[in-house]
């Protein structure tokens, strides 16, 4: 490599960047929460207050949907927090680079630990510790800024995305790019095959929780595949 | 009221996030654990995938034409580790198709 080595604000600027990518195909699922908040009859601010409260995007719509369609509360947080619940693995994953961390940045980064920081930093957890912050700062600062700013458009603008210009699935595509740089070894791609199935099998079980079992699945073959042929 | 669900909500959404962070900062992963943790991203990325093409209730799978996206992203992303020729060439191929089929 004859680069000059990266520095912290390079990996600053890498963040920002690579969040920004992931941003666009996130517009419409941000603008489609604004008008479940006006179509739930709640007070604009309320429903959007579960922007900075919360900031996780399907469990917010989740809530205001079943709030607006007069569920319980208490039946529309349950179902929330278990849209919500594939973040425990987010933690676990994250717990081991973490410890590397300073304790402010232990307390502070499971905020903004939402899918796309995840699926970026997961790339970057063999990175040194103050690259590895610094860089998921970044990514994590780009994406609640851009989450608070089209959310709240949302609640005034509507969707404004053409509907033939189908663009939301720009985000299952970038996720498969980053699953794909993350896979390495055949026992990775047999998990994440399985996973998928199993998600498909299970696709109508309430509230997502079909993504939870096919994760405990994917991981418990993986265990299976090592243990039957150690490398 | 529903102010108080929010905020209650709103400490859920992290607790999940900070759970495993803060509980095992100072901890020793067993080997099974480390070795489970290998899988955790595979496993939720791809499940994550599979839950934003298809809703629930449609009973169907992915079409060709997002399959086809998928493969080409994640080729692409092996290939050249760019996000936006991952974006492009896999975009292109989904709306190419959807015109084709």
């Amino acid at each position: 490599m004859n680069n000059p080595p990266m520095t912290l604000s390079d990996y600053r600027r890498r963040g920002v960047l690579d969040a920004l990518v992931l941003t666009l195909p996130a517009i419409p699922f941000a603008l489609v929460f604004g008008l479940t908040v006006r179509e739930s009859g709640l007070a604009a601010w309320l429903g959007w207050s579960t922007a900075p409260i919360m900031f996780s995007g399907a469990a917010q719509i989740t809530l205001i949907t079943l709030i607006g369609e007069g569920a319980s509360l208490a039946a529309a947080a349950t179902a929330a927090l278990v849209v919500g619940a594939r973040h425990l693995f987010y933690s676990f994953s994250m717990a081991p680079v973490m410890q590397q961390q300073p304790s402010w940045f232990r307390w502070c980064g499971p905020y903004m630990l939402i899918d796309q920081v995840f699926a970026l930093c997961v790339d970057k957890r063999h990175l040194p510790a103050a690259e590895f912050r610094h860089y998921y700062l970044a990514a994590g600062a780009t994406f609640w800024s851009f989450w608070m700013v089209f959310t709240a458009l949302g609640l005034f603008v509507g969707p404004v995305i053409p509907q033939g210009l189908d663009i939301s699935f720009a985000t299952p595509v970038l996720f498969m790019g980053l699953l794909a740089t993350a896979i390495d070894g055949w026992r990775k791609v047999v998990v994440a095959a399985v996973a998928m199935a199993v998600t498909l099998a299970l696709l109508d079980l309430p509230s997502r929780s079909g993504l939870l079992l096919a994760v405990v699945v994917g991981i418990a073959v993986g265990l299976i595949l090592e243990w039957r042929r150690p490398s | 009221m529903i102010l108080l669900v929010i905020l209650l909500m709103g400490l859920g959404s992290y607790g999940m996030r900070a759970i495993f962070i803060l509980a095992l900062a100072d901890k020793t992963f067993p080997p099974l654990a480390l070795r489970a943790l290998e899988y955790v991203a595979p496993a939720v990325m791809a499940a994550l995938v599979m839950t934003m093409l298809v809703d629930p209730g449609e009973g169907g799978a992915p079409s060709a034409a997002e399959i086809a996206g998928l493969v080409t992203a994640a080729g692409v992303a092996l290939l050249t580790r760019n996000h936006i020729y991952v974006l492009v060439t896999a975009m292109g191929v989904y709306w190419g198709l959807g015109q084709l089929l």
